[in-house]
């Protein structure tokens, strides 16, 4: 095996142009595979970080007619806040969180909102929720996303109407004044949200000590079931997340494909020409000593090599780009916030041990097997044919 | 086949030297009767075996030298002692003495297309004498050389015939090349017609 290395070695280097050429084609699909599964780590993981620091903590309880994804259960969808987390609530370790159905009115026009109460003092989400406790004379403070701002076509210090229905069911209505406008790439943060204060919004509804979701930030903390809230792990909460990525990466493992099938092609191409151009050479390795099955081996190696090559020069030429990338981020060409979907408008790669090892392994194991292939031919091959070349 | 010595298989072209050498070299099998080589029977080892006494035992030099062209002169004569199992000290000294026969040793890191014929088959003799084989086969080694080329190749296989007491093996037609050698056997379609020994 040493022997074979030594040899594949000396005959590519000695190859020159077409070596290189092989191998730069093969590290590119290297980089290019890396940086993108480096990217899809990333997303996944801003997407989890950034829900967790403005949407649902470390885990929630949700009121049990709650469904974010039916406007319908919001009227109904609030009860008392359990005594038993009163205590969580009091120590800033838990949010309770009221949501309503209402509706805004910028420039006369009219849009369904979501209207969400949350404590002007809480830690839990990145929010800028102390603007809420802002003195507004004639109207409610609020602030809202800048998707939401754009949308409305509104600006901080801009006043909207808007309207709901209390608790029994009786509109109602009144200016907000946005006293900040945030930036966050969680979706649901953002569209269609405005954010009161929490007991200005009881206070609205007529629901006082009530809420609709309540949102905690230590999960370790061993919480007792409670009737009628249903308890969302952020494993659960996530799994939308997931199975985005797990839709991304199968949608891009058909780029990887093409690349590795790009790359091999070039490999298995220059195999067969090199075993039909060098019928001299393997005849000559023959009659020196070797068997025809280290002549095989031989010729497997020095295919294999170039996926051995490509990855040290991926890491020559690739290693400043993905740390540079790391740092400076991915920003996407179009505005991000139209994908309805939580994505930071510059996304940042997170590469892996795992990633960069498992990435090498599998293109060095495809590539030893298409070197393989059409060096099993040279098995079959008579040497004393083979010395004079004249194999078709 | 007597050892220490310089023979030749003369024979018109296209009747079966290169086969017999390569029956001989263990690369082919008689397809009836049998041939012994250095008291091993040809047609009974495994491919294994024959590459093992290739390996070992015997040296080849081609018409067409047959040299590595992407190594250097050192690489391909250094190729033979890489199966054996020599030290890279070994094989150095071994390569550089190899060199200094043939007169090569200012042209160690050239590689075969920066040479002429002469230092093409040079290179080749020292390839397939660097381990010091007891049986050396050349099929027509200088065909490919002008006269003062070929003379001089023969010239060094007679050297080291005498230096090293290898067997040289040739397999020609070549009546200049016929004249250097001391045991002629003339075959005449495949038959044995005329055996000389001619000097010591």
């Amino acid at each position: 095996m040493k022997l074979a290395i030594k040899m594949a070695y000396r005959n590519l280097v000695g190859a020159g142009l077409r070596t290189w050429l092989n191998v730069i084609v093969l590290s590119f699909s290297f980089l290019v595979i890396i940086w993108m599964k480096g990217i899809i780590t990333g997303w996944n993981h801003q997407a989890k970080v950034d829900m967790t620091n403005w949407e649902i903590g470390e885990g929630q309880y949700w009121q049990e007619g709650y469904d974010p994804h039916d406007p319908f259960t919001f009227t109904d969808s609030h009860a008392p806040v359990p005594e038993e987390f009163l205590g969580e609530i009091e120590r800033g370790d838990m949010e309770p969180s009221l949501i309503a159905q209402g509706t805004i009115y910028p420039q006369g026009r009219l849009q369904s909102v979501m209207i969400r109460g949350i404590d002007p003092k809480q830690t839990i989400f990145m929010l800028p929720s102390y603007k809420l406790d802002t003195l507004v004379t004639g109207a409610i403070p609020s602030i809202i996303g800048s998707g939401m701002a754009k949308n409305l076509k509104v600006n901080v210090g801009d006043r909207v109407m808007v309207q709901w229905r209390d608790a029994d069911g009786t509109f109602d209505a009144s200016e907000i004044f946005i006293t900040e406008i945030f930036t966050v790439s969680v979706p649901a943060v953002d569209q269609g949200q405005i954010y009161l204060s929490l007991d200005t919004l009881r206070s609205m509804l007529g629901l006082e000590g009530e809420a609709t979701t309540l949102t905690y930030n230590n999960s370790e903390v061993t919480r007792p079931a409670v009737e009628g809230w249903v308890h969302k792990s952020k494993t659960e909460l996530t799994s939308a997340v997931d199975e985005l990525i797990k839709v991304k990466t199968a949608g891009t493992s058909i780029l990887y494909i093409i690349l590795i099938t790009l790359a091999m092609l070039a490999i298995f191409d220059t195999q067969v020409l090199s075993i039909f151009r060098r019928q001299k050479e393997i005849g000559t390795y023959i009659a020196l000593g070797y068997t025809r099955r280290q002549v095989v081996g031989l010729f497997t190696v020095e295919g294999t090599m170039y996926a051995v090559l490509a990855a040290l020069l991926s890491a020559a030429y690739g290693l400043p780009f993905l740390a540079w990338q790391a740092k400076v981020g991915w920003t996407m060409p179009v505005d991000a916030s139209e994908f309805g979907m939580a994505i930071a408008q510059t996304l940042y790669p997170v590469y892996s041990a795992g990633l960069v090892i498992g990435t090498v392994l599998i293109i060095t194991t495809v590539t030893a097997l298409v070197s393989y292939w059409p060096s099993r031919r040279i098995a079959k091959m008579n040497p004393t044919e083979a010395l004079r070349g004249k194999i078709q | 086949m007597l050892q220490n010595r310089h023979l030749v298989f003369r024979q018109q072209s296209g009747s079966g030297k290169t086969t017999m050498l390569n029956i001989i070299g263990s690369l082919d099998i008689p397809s009836a009767g049998e041939v012994t080589v250095l008291n091993h029977s040809i047609g009974s080892l495994t491919q294994k075996e024959a590459a093992n006494l290739r390996k070992k035992s015997l040296g080849f030099i081609f018409q067409s030298y047959n040299l590595f062209g992407v190594h250097n002169v050192f690489e391909n004569i250094e190729f033979p002692l890489l199966l054996l199992d020599y030290t890279a000290a070994e094989r150095k000294k071994m390569v550089m003495e190899a060199l200094e026969w043939l007169g090569l040793t200012d042209k160690i890191r050239s590689k075969p297309p920066q040479l002429s014929g002469g230092e093409c088959q040079r290179v080749a003799i020292a390839r397939a004498m660097v381990k010091k084989p007891s049986l050396v086969l050349a099929d027509e080694p200088t065909a490919n050389l002008d006269a003062a080329n070929s003379h001089n190749i023969l010239r060094s296989m007679e050297a080291l015939n005498r230096e090293f007491k290898t067997t040289f093996l040739f397999a020609t037609h070549d009546d200049k090349v016929i004249s250097y050698l001391r045991r002629k056997i003339f075959l005449d379609d495949g038959r044995i017609v005329n055996d000389e020994l001619t000097g010591n």
